[in-house]
């Protein structure tokens, strides 16, 4: 099947420790890959523009909070803010004239100073104490774009992206922005995935696990704690500015309020905490789920099989949705990604029954 | 499935017996209007008697026939007033041709104002969306329709000084939501009381608004003469109770549009008599279009929801905006013909003269330069049962509105 290990020799540490050590995953991420190169190609430009583009990008987001969240352990409900740092911060250095490049770094060192500001509370709180520290970040952030015109561009608090390009390529057309998000979201994957196989990595993983047994190992609780906010703050806002330059065109606070933080968080946890293939999975329930539901319940009115009004109709998919929700939770309470993880060990050693993997 | 079934083989067979009869007959498109609204989020509190009022409007046309037999199609959908999936409600029923779009939700419609001028298609924002889109050159697809929070801002305050004792030397207390919403209208405040010569002050509370104790504290204590109101949905009921708790009479507050029949009854019918706010619509049943809509649709069953919003302030708000956008439709296919595009439609506005919807709007007229329709309102008083108009229809201060229509326009175009 997909997934033999038979015949599969390790000569060398090198090739043991590779990113995919077997074939087949190789394959499939090859096959994904090429996948997301040809997609302007494959698609239509409304799957592009609404479906696609937004899932990649939000996998990036949910993948820098996952570093935060599912590797680090520290909580974070303010994610949104993050990305707003960064959002905003790219546009105001775009027009000041600096080209994209450098304000995408400017975006994500602003978004890391701000968010290591705030999560410095990790090194006293954990848990939901932290949970009100991030949150008091959201609302001060909130608070402040709202109300400095400077910022948020005063009474119609709307800026717009200004026409730039990335890499001597004008990001004017959809394609263009489109290659830009999988750039972006593929740098990040890589980096995740690496980080999780390095010592920093197994760091993070001890000061989740517990910190104190960290610390008596030798592991600088202290630093490793700001190492992960700072790096995931910086990928946030990296992503944030990502967002706003790709897709949304026009950065409003509504862009970045509580919501989005909430449904950032709900990414990462029904995806999987720490998982990669999870942080993917779960932006494309969180966004396109509820997109999906709404369209099928409409079609479903629309061939009369559903004759309500048009309030319910609104709140049927609301409903399904959080259905869904409980209900992937209880199948599999560590996530989407696990279960894809469950059927890839099952196969592994198919058509034997037991798996040590 | 056997009602689709049965649909198509009735157009199937008409259209036989058309072709039949007539030797050459051509389908007629239908033109199609897309309102992506937001019906979970926070335009709840009126998006269900709007929705219902445009639809019903739309019947009507439909059953008369269409714009020269041309059906209106009206694709509505939730978009929880998230711009992500404003953008894909938008794109996808752009694709399918539709002409003009609803959202009726400030944060999708600010996202959507540059893919409506690319894309050229008309975009209507009624009493939201970009207060500055009134700018027909700076936004030639853009419609606010009616007016401004800024015109409403300047018809509250010129009702004060010609109809309630004048304001010079009072004070005026603004109260609003801490949003860009609930601060939209101070920079024309500003301006009005300089010009008219009273002391405004401005009192935030926090978003949503359920707590609101401490700003009317602050309020009791400034002492206004007036109060003008700045809110939208539950917390503009909190904002009617907590004034006269703290012994502001009712006809002392004036509120924006968004303040109706549901929080009357919230506040307590009653109590809350007295109490103003600007309306840009005629209110209840009285006028001609209401009572055709009720005679036509209503009564004969055909209505989409419960009867009992007909009449109520944001079902006719709904069927102010499809009134409006229909004449332009129909003024566009007259000029241009069909098929009907955006820019069409576009034109189609532009060309409404003196246009009321027979009785239920102020005469509305709209240039290449005006997108406002002039910006008239009045304010109206709540009697214990319903909205009484207090004054006839006008349009005061359009020259300070203008300037801060102006002033964001020129922002929009350094990209804000």
């Amino acid at each position: 099947m997909f997934y033999r290990l038979s015949g599969i020799h390790h000569t060398r540490y090198e090739t043991a420790r590779r990113l995919w050590p077997i074939p087949a995953d190789r394959r499939q991420i090859w096959f994904l890959l090429v996948l997301g190169l040809v997609a302007p190609f494959l698609f239509s430009n409304f799957h592009l523009t609404s479906y696609i583009m937004p899932w990649l990008i939000l996998s990036a987001a949910a993948l820098s909070l996952t570093l935060l969240m599912g590797i680090a352990g520290q909580l974070h409900f303010g994610f949104a803010s993050v990305m707003a740092i960064g959002a905003y911060t790219s546009i105001h250095l775009t027009r000041a004239g600096l080209p994209l490049e450098l304000a995408l770094l400017g975006a994500g060192l602003a978004s890391a100073v701000i968010g290591s500001i705030f999560g410095a509370a990790a090194l006293r709180v954990k848990g939901l104490y932290l949970v009100m520290a991030t949150l008091a970040m959201q609302y001060l952030v909130d608070w402040t774009i709202i109300n400095v015109p400077v910022i948020s561009g005063g009474a119609q608090a709307t800026l717009q992206t200004p026409a730039t390009s990335f890499l001597f390529v004008a990001l004017k057309s959809d394609m263009a922005r489109y290659y830009l998000a999988l750039l972006w979201v593929v740098f990040v994957t890589l980096l995740i995935l690496n980080i999780k196989r390095t010592s920093i990595g197994r760091a993070l993983v001890a000061v989740r696990d517990k910190d104190y047994a960290a610390a008596v190992i030798g592991v600088n609780v202290v630093r490793y704690k700001l190492v992960a906010f700072f790096t995931s703050s910086f990928l946030g806002g990296v992503t944030g500015a990502i967002l706003a330059f790709c897709y949304y065109q026009a950065v409003t606070p509504e862009q970045f309020n509580f919501n989005i933080s909430v449904q950032l968080v709900a990414m990462v946890l029904v995806g999987g905490l720490g998982s990669v293939l999870g942080a993917y999975l779960g932006a494309g329930f969180v966004l396109l789920v509820p997109i999906l539901l709404t369209n099928i319940v409409i079609a479903l009115a629309g061939m009369g099989w559903l004759d309500v009004s048009t309030n319910l109709l609104a709140h049927i998919p609301l409903m399904i949705y959080g259905a869904l929700i409980i209900g992937f939770l209880l199948f599999e309470p560590l996530g989407l990604g696990k279960i894809y993880d469950n059927i890839r060990n099952y196969l592994l050693v198919w058509p034997f029954r037991h798996s040590k993997l | 499935m056997m009602r689709q079934n049965v649909k198509k083989l009735s157009l199937g067979a008409a259209l036989l017996a058309g072709v039949m009869a007539f030797g050459v007959a051509q389908a007629k498109d239908p033109i199609k209007f897309a309102a992506p609204l937001d019906y979970t989020a926070v335009y709840t509190f009126l998006t269900n008697e709007y929705a219902q009022g445009q639809k019903d409007y739309i019947t009507m046309i439909n059953e008369a026939g269409g714009i020269d037999g041309h059906k209106i199609e009206y694709a509505s959908s939730d978009t929880g007033n998230q711009p992500q999936r404003g953008i894909e409600a938008y794109n996808r029923a752009q694709r399918d041709g539709a002409i003009l779009f609803d959202f009726l939700s400030t944060p999708v419609a600010r996202a959507m104002v540059n893919r409506a001028l690319d894309d050229k298609v008309v975009m209507i924002t009624a009493f939201h969306g970009r207060g500055d889109a009134s700018d027909g050159e700076t936004f030639p697809y853009i419609f606010p329709v009616m007016s401004t929070y800024w015109s409403q801002a300047a018809t509250l305050i010129d009702y004060m000084e010609n109809h309630e004792g004048g304001l010079k030397g009072k004070k005026v207390a603004h109260v609003y939501i801490d949003s860009p919403f609930g601060r939209e209208p101070i920079p024309v405040l500003e301006k009005l009381a300089s010009k008219l010569d009273f002391t405004l002050r401005t009192f935030p509370y926090a978003s949503p608004g359920n707590e609101q104790s401490s700003t009317w504290s602050e309020v009791r204590r400034f002492r206004p003469d007036q109060v003008i109101i700045w809110g939208a949905g539950g917390g503009q009921a909190v904002s009617v109770r907590e004034a006269i708790r703290n012994g502001i009479a009712p006809d002392k507050i004036h509120s924006v549009v968004w303040l109706a029949e549901a929080d009357m009854e919230a506040v307590g019918k009653d109590t809350a008599k007295g109490i103003r706010k600007f309306e840009g619509t005629d209110n209840g049943v009285n006028s001609a279009l209401i009572k055709e809509l009720t005679a036509k649709v209503i009564d004969t069953g055909k209505g989409s929801g419960p009867k009992e919003n007909v009449g109520r302030s944001y079902y006719n708000i709904g069927v102010a905006t499809m009134a409006v956008s229909v004449e332009a439709a129909r003024l566009a296919m007259k000029e241009f013909g069909p098929p009907l595009d955006g820019d069409k439609l576009r034109k189609g506005f532009e060309m409404i003269q003196d246009y009321d919807a027979n009785g239920l709007l102020p005469k509305l007229s709209f240039t290449g330069k005006d997108h406002q329709g002039g910006g008239f309102g009045r304010v109206a008083s709540w009697d214990g049962d319903k909205w009484v108009p207090l004054n006839d229809w006008s349009n005061p201060y359009q020259d300070i509105v203008w300037e801060s229509i102006a002033h964001d326009a020129a922002a929009f175009k350094e990209g804000r």
